[in-house]
């Protein structure tokens, strides 16, 4: 019997279909009576193999692959691989193709901060509060879809620029937009501040020091969260974010309030980007050339997506298809610290906890190799996995 | 300390109308940019097939039928279109658009996602 | 003898069978159902269902498989939701429904009519209990711990206006209420009774048993088809005498179908409106809430009412 297993214990699996959960994921949460002991997950319920899709893709198709790593970030995800593949071939893009992109980048954050709001006020049970964000965020949807034609999966990217450009209306109706969003963000700051049932929810829960924080490995406002100063549009600018400097939002709380509170701030900060942008759209082309292969060698690219750091490395032979493209993306990251957070605190508190640091689990399905000490380490090539596939199937028809 | 926040939003909600779209029974107008079903303008087209081969779903397929009197034929599979326009940015003689106003794509009937673009110009 | 004894029968299997109670009672249910869902989705911004669509889910419920799981005591999984509808169902008998004078009465049926609405949540609980399901069983836990919690001080708030009326019969309660506003008099107890209602029924924000985010459907994760659909008539009619009874009691009588209608629509909208405002309370919160101030606020009432009647002796 194994040390864990001496306990008798009363597990409850949330996941893989669960209605708290609106993607393929399994929790195991261990309580006792109400309380939670032990949680664990596991992840690779949605793994689709994308990184290693795009090794077949050229450099261009690639792109609208990796747009779809995550349908709510999908702006941010095109925009991380695009400024990595820029690099490799040496290309400078124009000011107003890159200041572009962080508007779009930004109003993608709006809709990804909304709709998190929502779903963890659903979380709590606070429908109410749901319905009412996931409205206003029609708002930024409309204009997305005004600017991109598409609501998800803009697509504003192209190796080398932009396709798609700000013209007089676009602008009018973006300022009316923001300044409708504004107003409404910060009624939202004061129902999720001040609302007495609300805060019982989610005041002092899954509180997370700075130290935790940092040894946990999170990254984006869930670290901010907790007063760990990491924000990737701050330390290392990237695109136009060095000509729109971006106020870091801390708060030294850790627990699910201030991460409420970080995220709806944040907002602000994206509404005053987006209108200084409009002001100071510099003129110019929208693209530039960018040849078709790429010049061998290997890059590094991170963004602040709107859950946290997110990271490309991305590697070319010289061909017109890469070579090898990993993606690391924030929910992994802040996953490990979910599972600390939970134990101790009561079931009811879970889907909250979870909600907390914005999960996206499509995204997260990347491949992780963990090292626990006790079994070994098993990597696969590509061409042992098609044999270990081929001799599967052939001893199951015997 | 502080009840019922909302209950503002709620008043007003109560009394005004709701904001869903009745979607079959009331359509907003559809926004200039939308990406919808492909469009062929085939007075430009020089056959380059650089549109098929940057189309990340395999969506499009280029045939020339007669290259003397450029005649090409475009077939468009609108079921594995993922209406990302990169075809539309990539065709340099701006033959490719996308309609704003053919969206609502669903079918019974396979035929209607296979659209053969310039088949049956001789007997037009 | 014989002759009326017949006619007696039939009066009192009409009178159970189709109106007041049954059929006109189950209708009715749906009716309020509708109103609860549209409401609550007009307060939240939205379309909201069309009137026959509680009907339509029922029939279809009715109409689907049910399935029974392995490792359950068949007869309890079936027989449960048919006690369910048959006790809230018997309850009407003694309610002032629709807005008509009971049609059976006894000294003390206010208890019985009380504890023949719990028997839902106790089937409920059973129900969860008896499955092997895990989000079931915690959900019967919840459900049971919520009963506990609110029971007593909904019985209490229910006696307020019993005790001045002095008589445990609801019909000659509801003769002293007719025009009698206890809310002004006894506001404490009428919150309680409300705040009581709504953690019978589970309606959020006391949802804590069926909180669907954590664990699903509760008690009733592994119901479907008929079962599910009688627990959700039972719930729906639990709901309508549970305004019956507020109502009659609280807001000065319903001698009226349509005092009956103006009143218990009125006490409707304010649940929804609690609803929709409030967020989820875990489960310890709710207890909390119960016995810390519910009880505490009852049993001020009362001592509020004994004092003055002490005083008018």
């Amino acid at each position: 019997m194994s040390e864990v297993g001496k306990r008798e214990s009363f597990t409850i699996p949330i996941g893989p279909q669960h209605p708290a959960l609106k993607e393929p994921e399994h929790f195991l949460i261990s309580v006792d009576g109400e309380i939670v002991t032990d949680a664990v997950v596991r992840l690779g319920y949605a793994h689709r193999g994308i990184e290693k899709a795009v090794e077949s893709r050229t450099w261009v198709q690639s792109l609208y692959m990796l747009e779809r790593i995550c349908g709510i970030c999908s702006h941010i995800h095109a925009m991380a691989y695009c400024l990595g593949v820029e690099q490799l071939a040496g290309v400078e893009v124009p000011p107003r193709a890159q200041a572009i992109r962080v508007l779009v980048a930004e109003l993608e954050r709006i809709h990804s901060h909304l709709l998190w709001f929502g779903v963890s006020a659903h979380e709590a049970g606070f429908d109410t509060l749901f319905m009412y964000t996931w409205r206003d965020r029609e708002k930024v949807m409309d204009l997305l879809e005004g600017f991109s034609g598409n609501r998800v999966n803009y697509s504003v990217n192209v190796l080398g620029g932009v396709k798609f450009d700000i013209d007089d209306a676009q602008a009018i109706a973006i300022r009316e937009a923001v300044s409708f969003l504004e107003e409404r963000t910060h009624h939202y700051l004061d129902v999720v501040t001040k609302d007495t049932m609300f805060l019982q929810r989610t005041r002092g829960i899954g509180v997370m020091t700075r130290s935790q924080a940092e040894v946990l490995g999170t990254v984006g406002p869930t670290a901010r969260a907790s007063n760990v100063y990491r924000e990737i549009r701050v330390e290392a600018p990237y695109a136009a974010y060095d000509k729109y400097p971006v106020k870091i939002i801390l708060d030294n709380r850790g627990d699910l309030e201030a991460r409420f509170v970080v995220r709806l701030t944040e907002l602000f900060e994206s509404y005053r980007i987006i209108l200084e942008i409009l002001e100071t759209l510099p003129d110019g082309d929208l693209t530039t050339r960018i040849p078709r292969r790429i010049k061998a060698g290997e890059t590094v690219s991170r963004v602040e997506a709107p859950r946290g750091e997110l990271f490309y490395f991305i590697k070319s032979n010289g061909s017109d298809t890469p070579e090898r493209i990993r993606a690391r993306t924030p929910t992994i990251c802040n996953m490990m610290s979910v599972m600390k957070l939970l134990v101790g605190h009561q079931l009811a508190d879970v889907p909250m906890i979870l909600a907390g640091i914005d999960p996206c689990f499509s995204c997260n399905d990347r491949m992780v190799a963990l090292n626990r000490g006790r079994n070994k380490e098993q990597l696969l090539t590509w061409e042992a996995l098609r044999q270990y596939g081929i001799d599967y199937y052939k001893r199951r028809s015997d | 300390m502080k009840f019922g926040t909302m209950l503002g939003d709620l008043t007003i909600s109560l009394f005004s109308k709701p904001s869903t779209e009745r979607y079959p029974f009331e359509r907003s107008e559809t926004p200039e940019r939308l990406r919808g079903l492909l469009i062929w303008h085939p007075e430009k087209c020089i056959g380059c097939g650089l549109c098929a081969k940057d189309c990340p779903a395999g969506a499009l397929d280029v045939i020339v039928l007669d290259k003397e009197s450029k005649k090409y034929q475009l077939r468009y599979y609108p079921d594995r279109c993922i209406f990302c326009g990169q075809c539309v940015y990539s065709c340099r003689q701006g033959c490719l658009e996308m309609s704003n106003e053919k969206w609502e794509l669903a079918a019974l009937d396979r035929s209607a996602f296979e659209i053969i673009y310039g088949e049956c110009l001789e007997n037009e | 003898m014989g002759s009326t004894t017949i006619k007696d029968v039939l009066i009192s299997l009409t009178a159970l069978l189709i109106f007041p109670g049954g059929l006109f009672l189950l209708l009715v249910s749906l009716a309020y159902e509708w109103v609860d869902r549209k409401l609550l989705a007009r307060m939240q911004n939205r379309v909201g269902p069309r009137w026959f669509q509680p009907m339509a889910d029922t029939i279809k419920l009715l109409a689907k498989e049910e399935i029974v799981p392995d490792a359950v005591d068949a007869s309890l999984f079936i027989g449960l939701p048919i006690v369910a509808l048959a006790g809230v169902l018997t309850a009407a008998i003694y309610m002032p429904f629709p807005g008509l004078p009971p049609i059976g009465s006894f000294p003390g049926d206010l208890i019985v009519t009380v504890f023949l609405l719990s028997l839902v949540t106790i089937c409920l609980g059973l129900a969860g209990a008896n499955t092997l399901d895990r989000f079931s069983l915690v959900g019967a836990t919840r459900t049971l711990t919520q009963l506990f919690a609110y029971e007593a001080p909904f019985l209490l708030a229910l006696l307020g206006p019993a005790f001045v009326a002095r008589s445990w019969e609801i019909s000659e309660i509801i003769s002293y209420t007719d025009g009698r506003w206890l809310l002004i008099t006894q506001p404490f107890g009428f919150i309680v009774a409300v705040i009581g209602l709504i953690g019978k029924l589970e309606i959020p924000p006391l949802d804590a048993p069926e909180a669907e985010t954590e664990i699903v459907a509760g008690a009733l994760t592994e119901y479907s088809g008929r079962g599910l659909a009688l627990f959700r008539l039972a719930k729906g009619v639990a709901l309508v005498l549970g305004l019956t009874l507020i109502a009659a009691f609280y807001l000065g009588g319903v001698a009226t179908p349509l005092l009956f209608l103006v009143k218990t629509l009125a006490l409707l909208l304010v649940i929804v409106g609690i609803h929709a405002l409030f967020t989820r309370l875990r489960i310890d919160q709710t207890v909390g809430l119960w016995w810390k101030y519910g009880t505490l606020l009852v049993l001020v009432q009362w001592l509020g009412i004994i004092i003055w009647q002490g005083v008018m002796i």
